[in-house]
């Protein structure tokens, strides 16, 4: 069954919610297994894991680094030396905060590893907000290749004119100015061409559009994305309840 | 460049209305929510899990973000939204670039204060808010900042349509404000989202001032005093040199630029009227 863009969506955004309310380290650590199993399966865990290992690590180092060692509302001193005091509450905290941000990072990152690019911009690009919308996400992902491939010719074609970057803050600022200037200067260029043409072919218009490309979309996948977004509200709202009467 | 349709009737008094209204209530979110997670100061966050905390500020500060992308992006003409994307690729590979050669900072918010003073406030805010959505498509975790974000792009563009760009050493000045009120204000999501922060070197600094005892926000809070200002100085500096250093054809094709006489230099009259009858009709951006 292909699913559609929006379900994915709702289902990776809605785990994440519940897992942020439930705040459980046993369920924050089944949902890494689940959105790592989910990927596997895809295909695409050799993608998901060095980009989210290029997030969490940093992450859990600093908070293992902030909590680990500066917990002041900690009781159980496990080692201290000077003003820095390994204590067993502050290590609980931090395991706990890194296993939750692992499973929200894991399991969105499951889902944008896996939607098909294509399907999203097609759903997205309807008019109004939801077109722009759609026309600024798939122009990023389409652009930042390009243009990262433009900035480093640029760096070449410096180089050639006889660029060195030599030591000392002002050198390098000299630097990043020369190849900078001319990449924002074909990139302002070029949106004004890309201006002119989009509203040529009515990008401003506001009346009915037909889509090239037809994602389908079954009612059973439409219940389910409404059925997902309310249990999420009722997650936040059971979480929030009790903090709202109780204090 | 054109800009609106020649053809079609201009939206209604009540749009313009409603969205006005999404703005305030995007703007009233962000404030409220900031407001009552520094006067509750939720005590949890180091005794429990603490994710009350973490919803409220989660919800409220999206909920901002994506009320003032509502409101503002439907009015932007195509001439600035063409830049949104243009605007988030910079703030990566430029960022990239700084921090691998230049200084360490991480200088992420160029593109945004780049469209904020060649388009003004309202442009900056949503191309701020988008930039965290759009990017947290590879990096979850940017996605709770997109309220400080589009804070920085507004601020810039207030900035540029007072004129703090016409002196070049003013820049900096305006660009340390702004870090001061976005660290401010982002502080509390580091402090209840992530309860740390996301970088190794600015987790020591965090967990210098816990050990003398702060609060988690007051670390926080105090770390982002410390690295942000410096870092959006920088950021307006390099701004205000790629912004100078563009072609005056190109930067006076900006309404805003024109209108506001953002940049430096001789009254812009000639151009503008040789602008004004390539675009007849290009709205202006406020």
């Amino acid at each position: 069954m292909r699913v559609h863009p929006l379900t994915g969506l709702a289902v990776a955004g809605s785990t994440a919610v519940i897992t942020t309310a439930a705040a459980s380290l046993p369920l924050s650590l089944a949902v890494v297994a689940a959105a790592l199993g989910v990927s596997g399966v895809t295909g695409t865990l050799r993608r998901l894991l060095p980009a989210a290992a290029a997030v969490l690590v940093p992450l859990a180092m600093s908070l293992l680094m902030v909590h680990g060692l500066a917990f002041p509302e900690g009781s159980t001193v496990l080692a201290a030396w000077g003003p820095a005091r390994i204590t067993s509450e502050g290590l609980a905290f931090a395991a706990e905060r890194a296993s939750l941000l692992s499973a929200v990072v894991l399991v969105l990152l499951a889902w944008s590893f896996t939607v098909s690019i294509p399907d999203l911009v097609a759903v997205l690009s309807s008019r109004g907000v939801r077109g722009r919308l759609g026309f600024v996400a798939a122009s990023t992902l389409t652009l930042l290749p390009a243009i990262a491939d433009r900035a480093v010719r640029i760096r070449q074609a410096q180089e050639s004119r006889g660029l060195v970057v030599r030591r000392g803050l002002l050198h390098k600022v000299a630097a990043f100015r020369l190849q900078a200037v001319p990449l924002v200067l074909s990139l302002v260029d070029d949106a004004g061409t890309r201006a002119a043409a989009l509203e040529a072919r009515g990008f401003s218009s506001t009346g009915p559009r037909t889509n090239y490309r037809v994602v389908p979309d079954p009612a059973g996948q439409r219940l389910l994305r409404a059925v997902l977004v309310l249990a999420a509200a009722a997650a936040v709202a059971a979480r929030l309840w009790p903090a709202g009467t109780g204090g | 460049m054109s800009s609106s349709s020649l053809t079609l009737p201009s939206p209604a008094p009540a749009a313009a209305r409603r969205r006005r209204l999404l703005e305030i209530l995007g703007a009233l979110a962000i404030a409220g929510t900031y407001v009552y997670l520094v006067l509750n100061q939720p005590a949890d966050i180091t005794g429990g899990p603490g994710s009350v905390p973490a919803l409220i500020a989660l919800s409220g500060f999206l909920l901002g973000a994506v009320l003032l992308i509502v409101a503002v992006l439907p009015t932007l003409p195509a001439s600035t939204v063409v830049l949104i994307p243009v605007a988030l690729v910079l703030n990566i590979v430029l960022g990239q670039f700084v921090g691998s050669t230049l200084v360490p900072f991480y200088l992420d918010a160029i593109g945004t204060v780049l469209i904020a003073v060649l388009a003004g406030p309202a442009a900056g805010a949503a191309t701020g808010a988008l930039s965290s959505i759009v990017w947290s498509f590879f990096n979850p975790t940017v996605l709770p900042f997109a309220a400080g974000a589009a804070l920085i792009g507004c601020l810039a563009g207030l900035a540029a349509r007072y004129g703090l760009f016409r002196r070049f050493y003013l820049a900096p000045v305006a660009g340390f404000v702004t870090g001061i009120i976005g660290g401010v204000v982002s502080a509390p999501v580091a402090a209840f989202v992530f309860g740390g922060t996301s970088g190794v070197a600015t987790g020591a600094i965090v967990s210098a001032f816990r050990s003398m005892g702060d609060s988690l926000l007051a670390a926080i809070t105090k770390q982002a005093l410390i690295s942000d200002p410096m870092d959006k100085a920088i950021v307006f500096t390099a701004v205000a040199v790629l912004v100078y250093a563009l072609p005056r054809r190109t930067r006076l094709q900006f309404p805003f630029v024109r209108r506001h006489r953002v940049l430096a230099g001789r009254a812009a009259e000639p151009e503008a009227s040789v602008q004004e009858t390539a675009a007849p009709n290009a709205p202006q951006v406020p």
